[in-house]
């Protein structure tokens, strides 16, 4: 038996297909970032908004037969699936039992399954017992027909709605940090009421006939507490109206006690709220610009951005910076780039990601450097550096690309004074302004291009200058005409735009891609 | 041809630099600072003319006759200096080519009310660096060496003179690549545009006094302007 289960999981720890498939619904079910989880989830809101409706049109209206089945089958049957499948990521047996396996091996010690499944099932129990499950689990149980009152249990589909929802899930997050303070009110009020409840029955349960027991002096206490007072429940004695004056003005102070306990919790987290909105909005884009620093070389690159130009998030240490920031309308947060949990937050492993560290100081922008590539090769890393001699701490540090704004500067100079007629050009050309710009042609955008000549491509007719060919990491500047297109090459010309445009279309039509 | 004068103001993070690389260019430079630091530096890495002043009154300024000089480059550490020296320059010698550094949009504006030229804005350049990085990353890093010309090609700017073979021809008629360059474009004086690239598809008539820019090899580019210069009867 031990033998047989063993075998099984080493299969199911081989299999590729099968950790792709867990991975896939863990990533559906659990990851903000999975662009298919907003699908999901509208469909379970969907099942439970639906179910809630059925529940309340019942009441008064004989349920059609295809409503029920829909509401007994079809959702409590996804439902199932669905805590069936969050309980299955929840841990993973076989890979327990596989380690355990090899440990026994090395230990040399007999390999016995009881250890990794303890293990496991304390693990799911664990989970099993958060309220998130523990909810997920009542909201299936109105699929037991024969008891009715499990009817009721349709409500807890209502609270799944939690788990759907981040407006409600931040609430009780921000009540979480509150939490001393609420219990303290919560114990303060349970006091006050069932000691005032006390008294009043034991004042007046004789004379007054709406209080027949305990049960309605304390509600009576809560209603008067509460300042909502029905009056289906008053006081007729004076020692009875003595203790109401006392609850309304203790309800009083605790309602303004509750007020300000909620109102400062959310005073105090909206800040972090808005941030966490920003950083989940732009990491929902498959490519972006994370720039650390605010300063004058941001403010430019920003103001020289091309309209709707918003795939990009602003990190700075400094509140008065992403105030500042925030007043021009940019996306900021204020928060220090340097630090790994904070670049972490953004999906650099999966979106293509470029960050600028373009921050004032130098060991920032290494640091910077550093704590991006720490975290992720695939991010592409724009820096930042005030000499030339720290470039190879750059370089070392894995920037890909090192921007000297002194050095920027001092050749724009020197062209300008060595070739004033090329410095306008470059400046043209660089910048994009009508009349030209250089463009970089990837063969591979067109299906068919591969072994196709220079000649055939014609950019003469297209007005284009050619300037070269990029293959293999070198530029091979203005070769023959006869030269062959060979795959990955990227070609350099100079051109207008509509020149540029309609090139494209017609080596769409002439190559397909 | 004859060497072409440069007056330099400053001598800090980008005169430096600057002064090098026009040194190695061949201009003749002369430095002004009012930093005795600096003026020691510059004297210490052989540039001879060299000369601390203060820059306060309009006689010192004068007195180094900033008109003799093909251009004045002010890039002192202080741009309240740049402003200040391109506004006195500027008022005694209105015809003046100054050049100056900026690193705010609100200087930049103060420096060209002032009479400057070209004023190269140094966070401005960087970002748009920075954009080009994003965009066209190859194309970014080719155009700086080509204009640096550290790939061993680059480009040139060359004059047609009287009498040269080229005058009268058409620039859709002559074939570039014989010479292995590229026309970039040109200065026809004809159009009045001033520098125009060739993707305007327009069929230049090249004439005496028109100015072309070539990009290629840097031999190929001599040997093309030394064809370009010469008087010819035939070609």
């Amino acid at each position: 038996m031990n033998d047989l289960i063993l075998a099984f999981a080493l299969k199911l720890h081989r299999s590729v297909r099968y950790r792709h498939l867990k991975e896939t619904v863990r990533s559906l079910l659990t990851d903000s970032g999975n662009p298919y989880k907003k699908y999901i989830d509208l469909f379970i809101v969907f099942l439970i908004v639906t179910s809630v409706m059925i529940l309340v049109y019942e009441v008064r209206h004989p349920l059609p037969e295809w409503m029920d089945i829909y509401d007994i089958y079809v959702v409590s049957f996804i439902f199932v699936v669905e805590y069936l499948a969050r309980l299955w990521i929840q841990d993973d047996i076989s890979e327990r039992i596989v380690r355990e396996y090899h440990d026994a091996k090395f230990l040399e010690r007999p390999f016995s399954l009881k250890r990794p499944l303890k293990a496991a099932v304390l693990s799911k129990l664990r989970y099993m017992v958060t309220p998130a499950a523990i909810v997920d689990l009542m909201a299936i149980f109105p699929a037991y027909r024969p008891l009715r009152v499990l009817r009721i249990f349709i409500l807890f589909r209502v609270f799944k709605l939690l788990r759907y929802t981040k407006s409600i899930n931040q609430f009780v997050e921000v009540l979480k940090n509150k939490k001393f303070e609420l219990y303290t009110l919560l114990f303060l009020v349970a006091f006050i009421v069932v000691t005032a409840g006390i008294a009043i029955y034991v004042f007046e349960a004789h004379v007054n006939k709406e209080i027949d027991n305990l049960f309605d002096a304390i509600y009576w206490a809560l209603v008067t507490i509460s300042t909502v007072g029905y009056g289906d429940i008053s006081p007729v004695t004076p020692q009875g109206r003595a203790v109401s004056i006392v609850i309304i003005i203790s309800g009083i102070a605790m309602i303004s006690f509750a007020t300000s306990v909620i109102v400062s919790a959310f005073s105090e987290k909206l800040d972090e709220i808005k941030e966490n909105r920003i950083v989940e909005q732009i990491n929902k884009h498959d490519h972006f610009l994370i720039i650390c620093g605010f300063g004058h070389l941001t403010k430019m690159f920003l103001r020289q951005a091309p309209p709707h130009f918003t795939h990009y998030i602003i990190l700075d240490p400094d509140a008065e910076r992403v105030e500042q920031a925030r007043k021009e309308g940019y996306n900021a947060i204020k928060e220090d780039a340097s630090r790994s949990e904070v670049l972490s937050r953004f999906n650099l492993e999966r979106n293509n990601v470029t960050l600028l560290a373009v921050t004032g100081s130098d060991v920032e922008n290494i640091y910077i450097t550093l704590t991006a590539k720490s975290i992720s090769r695939h991010v592409k890393v724009i820096a930042r550096a005030s000499s030339r001699e720290l470039v190879p701490k750059f370089e070392h540090a894995g920037a890909d690309d090192i921007l000297l704004p002194h050095e920027v500067v001092n050749n724009m100079i020197h062209i300008a004074i060595t070739q004033p007629i090329m410095y306008k050009a470059l400046h043209a050309v660089l910048t994009g302004h009508d009349v030209a710009r250089i463009y970089e042609i990837v063969a591979d955008r067109y299906d068919k291009m591969e072994g196709t000549t220079l000649a055939l491509l014609d950019f003469r007719r297209f007005k284009m200058i050619f300037l070269g060919i990029w293959r293999d990491g070198k530029f091979v500047f203005n070769p023959p005409k006869t030269t062959a297109i060979e795959r990955h090459d990227i070609i350099l010309v100079i051109a207008k735009e509509v020149s540029m445009e309609y090139f494209d279309e017609v080596m769409k039509e002439r190559y397909g891609g | 041809m004859a060497r072409r004068s440069i007056l330099i103001f400053g001598y800090g993070n980008h005169g430096r630099q600057i002064a090098k690389g026009l040194r190695e260019d061949g201009y003749k430079i002369k430095i002004v600072d009012i930093d005795a630091e600096h003026i020691a530096l510059a004297t210490e890495e052989e540039f001879d003319a060299v000369e601390k002043l203060d820059l306060g009154s309009d006689e010192t300024i004068a007195s180094l006759s900033p008109q003799e000089y093909d251009k004045v480059v002010c890039v002192m550490d202080d741009e309240h200096y740049n402003v200040f020296i391109t506004l006195s320059l500027h008022s005694l010698y209105p015809e003046l080519y100054i050049v100056a550094i900026s690193d705010s949009i609100h200087t930049t504006k103060k420096l060209y009310m002032a009479g400057a030229k070209k004023v190269i804005d140094m966070y401005e350049a960087s970002a748009h660096k920075i954009h080009s990085i994003l965009t066209k990353p190859i194309a970014t890093k080719l155009l700086e060496d080509f204009i640096l010309s550290k790939e061993g090609i680059a480009f040139m700017e060359m004059t047609v003179p009287e009498g040269s073979a080229f005058v009268g021809k058409h620039t859709d008629d002559v074939d570039f690549s014989k010479y292995d360059v590229i026309l970039v474009g040109m200065v026809d004086l004809e159009r009045r545009h001033g520098f125009e690239f060739m993707t305007t598809g327009h069929n230049h008539k090249i004439d005496a006094g028109d100015m072309l820019v070539c990009m290629g090899e840097v031999e190929k580019l001599h040997i093309f302007k030394r064809i370009v210069e010469r008087s010819g009867r035939r070609e």
